[in-house]
């Protein structure tokens, strides 16, 4: 009686931890498309990506009205 | 390596929708679907403040994760785009995404559901750069022509930023410092007005 109850118990446990398992949840296999071309394989920057990287960063800069206008308050 | 990124500041926003129009002007986007749009709270009221939304290129983009024919893709400079050719029009990124970024054209009598659109950050798409193909696509790729998105460009008033995550925060650094604000330019009573108290907000505890 004594090994019917311990194997019930040990049954019953196994069914309640399954619930703890962790389920897998990996993404997508990934990108299923097309291969974009870089931004800087245009024939503006021929592939020059540092090239690229400074323009982007002097074109933002221009939106720092700090820079463009002078602050007499400073 | 370069991290592209938006970024609206609240303070300067003017509502002028110069942003909205300069996006749908620069990728003929037609009509019913806003890739950007201006969100406006207390409108109307004491401490009304609006900004600019579209596509924030998440770095962990919900979108990727639940499409199921895997359309998405990030570039190397951090930015979510997608194959029109792969879309299937299901709307799942649509319910994933917490700023309603991507639209779906609609037509006909039964509200028929195309593929979807949304912001590129005008780099275009999986097609040749500057190509005819992508434009009708994807729209303008401005990237690829040393140009940073046409919304941020065009802003008037300079409240919509976009460019490299590092130059961003040192524009903006620039500007809250001589705004002369402190700690007050953060939180609630910044975003929604009234107090900053954290009793008097909405289920707050005194």
């Amino acid at each position: 009686m004594n090994k019917l109850t311990a194997s019930a118990a040990a049954f019953v446990a196994a069914v309640a931890f399954a619930g703890c398992t962790e389920v897998a949840q990996e993404p997508g296999k990934g990108y299923a498309g097309k291969e974009d071309a870089k931004p800087y394989a245009s024939d503006e920057f021929k592939g020059d990506k540092a090239k690229w990287e400074s323009a982007l960063a002097m074109r933002s800069q221009r939106m720092n009205d700090y820079n463009r206008v002078p602050n007499e308050k400073k | 390596m370069a991290r592209m990124k938006f970024i609206c500041d609240a303070e300067r926003c003017i509502e002028c929708n110069g942003c909205v129009t300069a996006c749908k002007n620069e990728h003929e986007v037609p009509w019913g679907v806003n890739r950007r749009r201006l969100v406006t709270v207390n409108d109307g009221k004491e401490g009304e403040r609006s900004i600019s939304v579209a596509c924030m290129h998440c770095t962990d983009a919900p979108c990727m994760a639940v499409c199921p024919v895997d359309c998405f893709y990030k570039t190397d400079e951090g930015i979510v785009l997608h194959d029109k050719d792969l879309c299937i029009g299901c709307g799942y990124c649509y319910y994933a995404c917490p700023f309603g970024a991507p639209q779906f054209p609609q037509a006909g009598a039964f509200g028929l559901r195309g593929k979807m659109d949304k912001c590129t950050y005008c780099s275009g798409g999986p097609e040749e750069n500057g190509s005819a193909e992508e434009f009708r696509k994807y729209g303008r790729n401005r990237l690829a022509e040393g140009k940073l998105p046409a919304c941020a460009e065009m802003c008037s008033t300079k409240a919509l930023l976009a460019g490299d995550a590092e130059v961003l925060t040192t524009i903006y650094k620039t500007r809250v410092v001589t705004r002369g604000k402190g700690d007050e330019i953060w939180g609630w009573a910044m975003a929604y007005g009234g107090s900053g108290m954290l009793a008097d907000q909405p289920g707050g505890k005194a």
